[in-house]
Parts: structure tokens; sequence; C-alpha cells
């Protein structure tokens, strides 16, 4: 995307302005005036990947300071970090895929841990989501979706892998229909994963941009209804920053649930 | 028609059909949310035992129901994009 053209209207020009921050650009200081739009060739670092790396140091710090001192009876951070972990153990894995599922847990775990952190990293203000460009979800997308089809060719090889798609008892003229639908849900899958999460964050991240800039406008441009716009935005700021922490956890909650259930029917492909 | 005005429609009508894409997304995934959230407190009420793999499977059909409200937003960014 271009740099902010000047534009007479301001709400126009603050919207064009959030739309360029919240774009791929090459960090290079403040990269917020900088012309130069992002070149996937090159291998630069980003504003997004910045902040995932930031994400990436802060699980690791967080899980090695938890896990420093086990004890028996957890308390303060080291029980947060237990509860997190058996969660995703219990709930996510166990939940899905029965006892067969704790197997896979430290994939799982670690889809759910990354996109969580960057999901909350992304609501302190400075801070971008890493999860909040296409280029990361739809990587993890590619990734979930290698996983998932390479485990379900381990356990039942890959001649019956792929005769499982058409189910036992199709009529033979509606086999070839069958198997291409399943084939093009398949590969849907790794893109509807990504589009999922970049699209609510991305959201998240405009809805609170517009209404700062309605605050912006209110307070330089004074006027009557400044003194209506200006405390409803602040609420409206203040409710989706919350709604905006709530769709953190339950985004980070889906991504992963989704990945254990499409591992799960990698696993008992052939069983129906 | 001159190039100019020609510009002004395209340019108009891509940002009509970015809000009609984003418009009619919402209103299908909107009914599809509510009929989940709806089928899944009915389904509680009548067994409460089974609450937990209720919302696991609830959870599951929210974010694929999601999704597709969530495109109609992408292709409105992409459309609004045309010039």
């Amino acid at each position: 995307m271009s740099a902010p053209t000047a534009s007479a209207d301001p709400l126009n020009a603050g919207i064009e302005k959030l739309v360029h921050e919240l774009s791929v650009l090459p960090l290079k200081g403040e990269h917020l005036g900088i012309a130069e739009s992002y070149n996937p060739a090159h291998f630069t670092l980003t504003n997004y990947t910045f902040w995932m790396l930031i994400a990436l140091v802060l699980t690791t710090l967080f899980f090695v300071v938890a896990s420093r001192k086990p004890k028996l009876v957890p308390s303060g951070i080291y029980n947060l970090a237990e509860a997190g972990v058996a969660f995703v153990r219990d709930s996510l894995c166990a939940e899905v895929m029965g006892p067969e599922g704790r197997k896979y847990f430290p994939f799982i775990g670690t889809v759910f841990f990354f996109v969580l952190f960057n999901n909350l990293l992304g609501n302190i203000p400075p801070a971008l989501p890493g999860t909040g460009t296409l280029g990361t979800t739809f990587m993890w997308g590619l990734i979930v979706f290698t996983v998932y089809n390479g485990i379900g060719i381990k356990k039942n090889g890959l001649g019956r892998y792929i005769k499982s798609f058409i189910p036992s008892g199709t009529p033979v003229w509606l086999a070839p229909f069958i198997f291409v639908l399943e084939i093009i849900s398949h590969f849907l899958r790794p893109i509807t994963l990504g589009i999922r999460l970049y699209a609510n964050m991305y959201a998240g991240h405009i809805m609170l941009g517009v209404f700062a800039i309605f605050m912006a406008i209110a307070i330089e441009h004074v006027a009557a209804t400044s003194f209506v716009v200006l405390p409803l935005s602040f609420i409206m700021q203040v409710v989706l920053r919350g709604f905006e922490l709530f769709v953190a956890v339950l985004q980070a909650y889906i991504f992963a649930i989704l990945t254990a259930v499409y591992i799960n029917g990698a696993l008992h492909a052939s069983e129906h | 028609m001159h190039d100019q005005e020609e510009e002004v429609v395209i340019g108009s009508l891509s940002v009509l059909g970015a809000g009609l894409a984003f418009g009619l997304g919402g209103i299908g995934a909107a009914l599809g949310i509510g009929m989940i959230g709806s089928k899944t407190i009915e389904s509680m009420a009548r067994q409460p035992e089974m609450a937990g793999r209720l919302q696991t499977t609830m959870f599951i059909a929210l974010g694929m129901t999601e999704a597709i409200g969530l495109l109609g937003f992408v292709l409105a960014f992409v459309l609004q994009g045309v010039k």
C-alpha cells in the first residue's frame, strides 16, 4: 500500500493513515512517513516480524521463568503457566482426540501459545499483533495443513488415506464428484485458518483505530457534536479493547482446536 | 464517457461493492452464529452434563461460520483498492 496522500477530509486522511500504519512496512526507525512499500523479495525486518520476535522472546521468557522452580503446590506465575498448559492438554487435545491426543500436545501447544501471545501483545498500543498479517497466518495454515496430512499418511498409508476421501458406500458414479469436493475442502482449510485469524486481528485494530480517529477529530475541531462524539468514542474504545482481549484468546483457542480436529480427522480417516 | 468520469464511476461502484460484500456477508454469518448459540443453549439446558462437549463443538462451528463472514470483510478491502 502506498504512503498516505494528503486528503482534505480529516476522517479520510485519518483512515488512510491508519490503513497505512497497519500495512506491512520495512522497519526503519520511524516507519510512519516512509513512502517506499515493502518488497517481499527482500529479507527485511518488517513492523510485524519485529513484534512477532518480541512475542517469541516474551513467550520463551514466560515459560522459562515459570518453570524454573517447579513446585508441588503451584503458585504465582508457575500456576498460570501450568493452568495454560493443562488447558491445552486436557481441554484441547484430550477432549477432541481422546487419550491418543496427548502425543500431539507439543504441536498444538506451540500453535496455541504462539497465536495467543501474538494476539495479546497486539493489544498493547504501540505493538502490532504478529498474527495481524496474512503472511504469518497463512504460513501457519500451511504448516497445519502439512502436519495433519503427514500424520494421516503416516498413520493410514498414502493409498488408504487418499481412498478415505470417498466414504464407503458411495455410488460409483458419484465417487469422482465427492473426491473432487473433498480435495477442494482440504485445500480450503489452510486458507480459512489463515484468513479467520488475520481478519479478526486486522478488523479489531481497524475498529479501535476508527474510534481513536473520531476522538482525535473531536478534539481538533471542537464543535457542538464534539461533546457527544468524544465520550461515546471513549466508551466504545474501552468496550472494544475488552472485546479485543476476549477475541485474542478465543481466536487462539479456535485456531488450536481446529488444528486438533483436522489431526483427529486424519488419524481416523480410514474408519469412515 | 470521459476518462475522468469513468474513473469516478468505477471508484464509487467499487466502494458500493465493498459495502455490499461486507454487509451481505455479515448477514449470513450473523444468522449462522445466532443459530449456533441458540441451539447450544437449548441443548445445554436439556442436557447440562453434556455442556463441556457441546461448548467445544460450538466453538468449532463458530470458527467455521465466522470465517465466511470475514471473507466478506477481506473482500471489501480488496474491492476498495480497485480504482
